[in-house]
Order: C-alpha cells, then sequence, then structure tokens
C-alpha cells in the first residue's frame, strides 16, 4: 500500500514538473512534504541517508561551484573571450559560430551549463545585432554544443553530479572515460552545425566595422583579480583531480574553492550569495526525498529487480537501453529528475554485473544518454530554456520547434556517436 | 482635499504598445511614470520611471556590466533601439506591476501612503466602476500639501 502511495505521489509530482504545469520547486516541496508527513520515508533518512535522503554531496558540490562561477563571471572574461574571437572571425558567419562553440565546448566542462549560455548568449546576440545576422542559429549551437561539452566532466552537467555521487565514480573517472568521447562528438558537432545552419550563414561585410567598434578590452576592468581567480579556479580543478588521493570529497573540494575565491575576489558576501540558484539547490533537496520514498517503499527495488531480470546476462543490452532509453525519456522530462530517480535502478543494475568494469559502462552509457538527451527538445534541459528566454527578451523568438527540430538531429547523432564508442570501449 | 480635487489627466499606453512608444509619451508628458490600460480604460499596471528603465535597457546589460563596458560610446547612445518592436506585454510576465489605484474620495494621506507603500510616484484616481479617471503624481501630491500647510 505504501508503495502504491509513494509511486502515485511521485507520478503526478512528475506529471507536473514534465509539463510545467506548476513550479517545479514548489512541486517537489509539496511532493516531498506528503511522503514524509505519510512516513513514507522517515524524517532521520531525509537528512542522514546518503542513499534514502538528500545526497549532501551533489547539493553542496553545486553550491560550491554556484560561488565560484558567480565570482569568475564578475571578471568579465567571457565578454573579452567571445568579443575577441567576434573579431578575429571578420563578420564570416561559420567561423564566428565555429570560435563562439569553441568557448562554450570548452567552457562547458568547468561551469554549468545554464552559466554558460547566460555568459555567452548575451555577447552573441551583441555581435549578430551588429552584423545584422540572425541570432537564432547561434545561440541555438550554443545551447546543443553546453549539453555536449557538459557531458565531459563530473561537473559539467547536474545529471554527471548525481551519477558521480551515486556511482562513486570520480572527477578522473570521467575524465578517462568521458572526455575522449565528448571531444570527439563536439568536433563532429561543430562540422554538422555547417551542414545544419548554412542556409542563415549570410555574410555583411560592410557590417564588420560595427563589430571592430566593440571595445573587448573594457570588459576586464580588473585583470590582477580575474588572475587570482582563475588560479583559484585551477586549483579547485586540481583538488578534483586529486580527490582520490587526497580522500577529499568533490563537495569539500568545491566549498573549500568557493571559499578561497570569497575571500581573494574580496567581494561582499551577500553579492556572492545572491548568485546562488537557491531555488534549483531545493529542487534538488526536495527531488532526493522524493526518490528516497520510492526507494524506502520498496518501488526502485521492484523496478530494479524487472531490470536486472530483463538484462539477464546481456549487458551490451542494458547499455543500449540505457543510452537510448535515456536519450529518449530525459529528452522528453527534464533530464534531472530523470536521472535521480533511474540512478537507483542503474546502481541494482551495475550491481550484477559480472566485472566493475561492465558496471561501470552502464553508468557511463547512463550518463551519456541523459546528458545528450539535454538537447532533445527545447524542455529538455534548462540551458535550453535559459537560451530562448533571452533570445526573447532581445526579439529573436524560438520556437519549441525551431529548437527542437535541430535538438533531435544532434541528440540522434550524439547517442548513435556514443553508443558506438560504449561497445567499442567495453564491450568489442 | 480629496485625489479628485488633485488629480490631473495623463496620457496613458496600451499592453500592446512598443516599449519605445512609452518612452516617447513618458519624455514628451515629462511624466514620473506610466499607466497601462485596457481597452476599457481600466489600469492594468502602473510602471514607476525607474522601472522603465528595466525594460528599456536589455536584461544583458543589467545583468551584467563587463557587457554593458564593452559597448562602444555611439551605439551606447542607442542601446534602446535594440528592443526594435517588443511591447510592454512582453515584460508582463516578467515584472510585478500590479495597478496602484484610489478612489477619487479617498485623502490626500491614503494616497501619500500608497505611495510610499509601493514606491511609486504615481497613482491612479478610479471611479467606482474601476475605470480610470485621473492620476496624482508625486509633484502634484507634494505641491498640494505644502500649499495646504499652515503658513509659517
Amino acid at each position: 500500500m505504501s508503495a502504491t502511495l509513494a509511486l502515485a505521489i511521485f507520478v503526478t509530482a512528475f506529471f507536473f514538473i514534465a509539463t510545467e504545469k506548476a513550479d517545479k520547486v514548489k512541486v517537489v516541496l509539496i511532493a516531498a512534504g506528503a511522503m514524509a508527513a505519510m512516513k513514507l520515508i522517515p524524517g532521520a533518512e531525509v537528512f542522514f541517508s546518503e542513499h534514502e535522503g538528500i545526497d549532501w554531496n551533489v547539493i553542496f558540490l553545486l553550491l560550491g561551484m554556484m560561488i565560484i562561477v558567480g565570482i569568475i563571471k564578475q571578471t568579465g572574461v567571457f565578454d573579452y573571450l567571445a568579443i575577441w574571437a567576434a573579431k578575429r572571425s571578420r563578420g564570416r558567419p561559420y567561423r564566428l559560430m565555429v570560435m563562439l562553440l569553441a568557448i562554450t565546448a570548452v567552457a562547458s566542462p568547468f561551469l554549468d551549463n545554464v552559466t554558460t549560455i547566460m555568459l555567452v548568449a548575451p555577447v552573441t546576440v551583441v555581435v549578430c545585432n551588429r552584423l545584422q545576422i540572425p541570432v537564432q542559429p547561434y545561440l541555438i549551437a550554443e545551447v546543443l554544443a553546453s549539453n555536449i561539452g557538459g557531458a565531459a566532466t563530473l561537473i559539467g552537467d547536474p545529471p554527471n553530479i548525481i551519477i558521480g555521487s551515486r556511482a562513486g565514480l570520480s572527477f578522473n573517472d570521467f575524465l578517462v572515460h568521458l572526455t575522449p568521447i565528448v571531444v570527439i562528438i563536439c568536433v563532429a558537432f561543430v562540422l554538422l552545425a555547417w551542414v545544419l545552419f548554412r542556409k542563415s550563414f549570410h555574410y555583411n561585410p560592410d557590417r564588420v566595422a560595427e563589430v571592430m567598434a566593440l571595445q573587448e578590452r573594457r570588459a576586464i576592468t580588473d585583470p590582477a583579480l580575474l588572475a587570482r581567480c582563475l588560479v583559484v579556479l585551477a586549483l579547485v580543478m586540481l583538488g578534483f583531480g586529486l580527490h582520490s588521493v587526497l580522500h577529499i570529497e568533490p563537495s569539500i573540494v568545491a566549498l573549500l574553492g568557493a571559499g578561497v575565491m570569497i575571500l581573494v575576489a574580496r567581494t561582499d558576501i551577500n553579492d556572492v550569495l545572491g548568485e546562488v540558484e537557491w531555488p534549483t539547490l531545493v529542487f534538488f533537496m526536495g527531488l532526493f526525498v522524493m526518490v528516497g520514498g520510492l526507494v524506502h517503499t520498496g518501488v526502485i527495488e521492484t523496478a530494479g529487480s524487472w531490470a536486472v531480470e530483463a538484462v539477464g546476462d546481456n549487458f551490451f543490452g542494458a547499455a543500449t537501453a540505457l543510452l537510448f532509453g535515456s536519450a529518449v525519456l530525459g529528452a522528453f522530462f527534464d533530464n534531472i529528475p530523470y536521472t535521480a530517480t533511474m540512478a537507483p535502478i542503474v546502481e541494482g543494475l551495475a550491481a550484477e554485473a559480472p566485472d566493475a568494469a561492465t558496471g561501470q559502462a552502464l553508468w557511463w552509457a547512463f550518463a551519456l544518454g541523459a546528458d545528450f538527451s539535454g538537447n532533445g527538445t527545447a524542455v529538455a534541459a534548462s540551458a535550453n530554456v535559459v537560451a530562448i528566454g533571452i533570445a526573447a527578451r532581445s526579439g529573436h523568438r524560438i520556437s519549441f520547434w525551431e529548437f527542437t527540430r535541430y535538438g533531435i538531429t544532434v541528440t540522434l547523432l550524439t547517442t548513435f556517436m556514443a553508443w558506438v564508442y560504449v561497445y567499442l570501449r567495453y564491450f568489442a | 482635499m480629496r485625489a479628485r480635487d488633485i488629480a490631473i489627466q495623463v496620457p496613458t499606453v496600451a499592453v500592446g504598445d512598443s516599449v519605445t512608444r512609452t518612452v516617447r509619451v513618458m519624455a514628451l508628458g515629462r511624466l514620473p511614470g506610466l499607466i497601462v490600460v485596457d481597452e476599457r480604460r481600466r489600469p492594468r499596471m502602473v510602471v514607476p520611471g525607474t522601472q522603465i528603465l528595466r525594460m528599456l535597457v536589455p536584461r544583458s546589460y543589467q545583468e551584467d556590466p563587463a557587457l554593458a563596458r564593452t559597448v562602444d560610446e555611439p551605439h551606447a547612445d542607442l542601446f534602446w533601439r535594440e528592443l526594435g518592436e517588443l511591447t510592454i506585454g512582453d515584460f508582463l510576465h516578467d515584472q510585478d506591476f500590479r495597478p496602484v489605484t484610489v478612489r477619487e474620495d479617498a485623502t490626500l494621506l491614503e494616497a501619500a501612503a500608497l505611495m510610499a507603500r509601493r514606491r511609486t510616484p504615481l497613482v491612479v484616481v478610479v471611479d467606482r466602476g474601476g475605470t480610470m479617471t485621473g492620476a496624482v503624481t508625486l509633484d502634484r501630491l507634494l505641491g498640494s500639501l505644502a500649499l495646504s500647510a499652515p503658513q509659517e
């Protein structure tokens, strides 16, 4: 009975989150509150069980990175780089797109995708307006590149943070297993972008002077601050890389980095905390409680047993199903709640694998599918919604289908390439 | 004195008007803010002048001072033209501008308290049916209060 009740609450909440009929933060809080009030998950587990309650590693890793990124973006370095790149392109549309995609793809593994888009998209609008070329292809391509690039590291995309914490995978594991294929896919995407957007590439040589008038050097007012921030960021990345040697959790590394960043930047603490996306953190907490309710009442165990039975000893089939299934389902639902829900089931599957490497292969297939699903539709990932909002506010509307028809093509290509990679590397 | 005694007629704008047009209305009327009305002249919202800037300045420049710094001087004078044909309605969902209204028989204290509470330099005066009959501006209110005070 309790399992049915938990499942009913979960499905109802998921419906409201997926259809965006209500504020998703309110939805998860109400659902989590209902589960706790009906004792579908004990209070002690909510706060103190790593696998059945709130995963504080994820929450504090996100919090630390939000603070770090919030300070770095004030340095103006992204505006500088984007305008510098635009000037180097001399107004040539495809060259401009390649340079902006390169900046996005390099930034997204280290910053969350929403932040990357919030940094790159506004300056893209300015540059495209000056060149009098359509903004939409550039923004759509940047979002797609950001969702692909984010898959490369533990901290690049929220699904990876959830998976890393659940599966005990380190920053270096992601670098070794996901970064190579993400780099290859990024290169393929840059080539594909020419095919996808070639009809919108118009070169206006008489408008190049307008771009050259932008003053990128004025973006950085305090080079010393920028240097200090970049040093701290490099140390944080080093900390992530050495966390299995130092035995310091990534969340602690991020929090220490955030603290040092606040000290070296000498910014007001209230300004810094204003950069934290508190609703996102609360959303994650509520989500973990909801999934915890399913775990505690045995729903996940039942689903996991069914999955194990269905897989049998065909683990390549399981990896294939995880990869393509995640790419499809994550595209229609927000990929964060999808990942949080599926992670305990994948954990059960991985435990049944004949060896640790095969078990890990399932996690990588799951991560790639969940990450690339963010490109599937206009609402599949938060970065997509943010970019569409920026476009609308600047008078360049991107419709759901305008985004989605490119998104589906790219998701199909990237998922297929990821599938080939998973087969060749883990099952061939 | 009552609100109707000091109310003045001010130009209004509609939800479908472009933001650039509303700026011209405000500048030419020397208004401290704008009143947006529906087709039946019922006030839909009151937007203080400083908040008009929130519509006028592209959000990217508000949120990213570094980007604003990169814009050269000639373009910096023309930033508001980037809005093109965006209308007041395009910003409605982003902002919390409710109508700030008083009835015609409201006292000056009521009008002043409302202005202070809602931080607006403009209050719409409405009749019993909710239709706009005029507006009380901060200038007009302070002037009336000063004139009605006993001579020192």
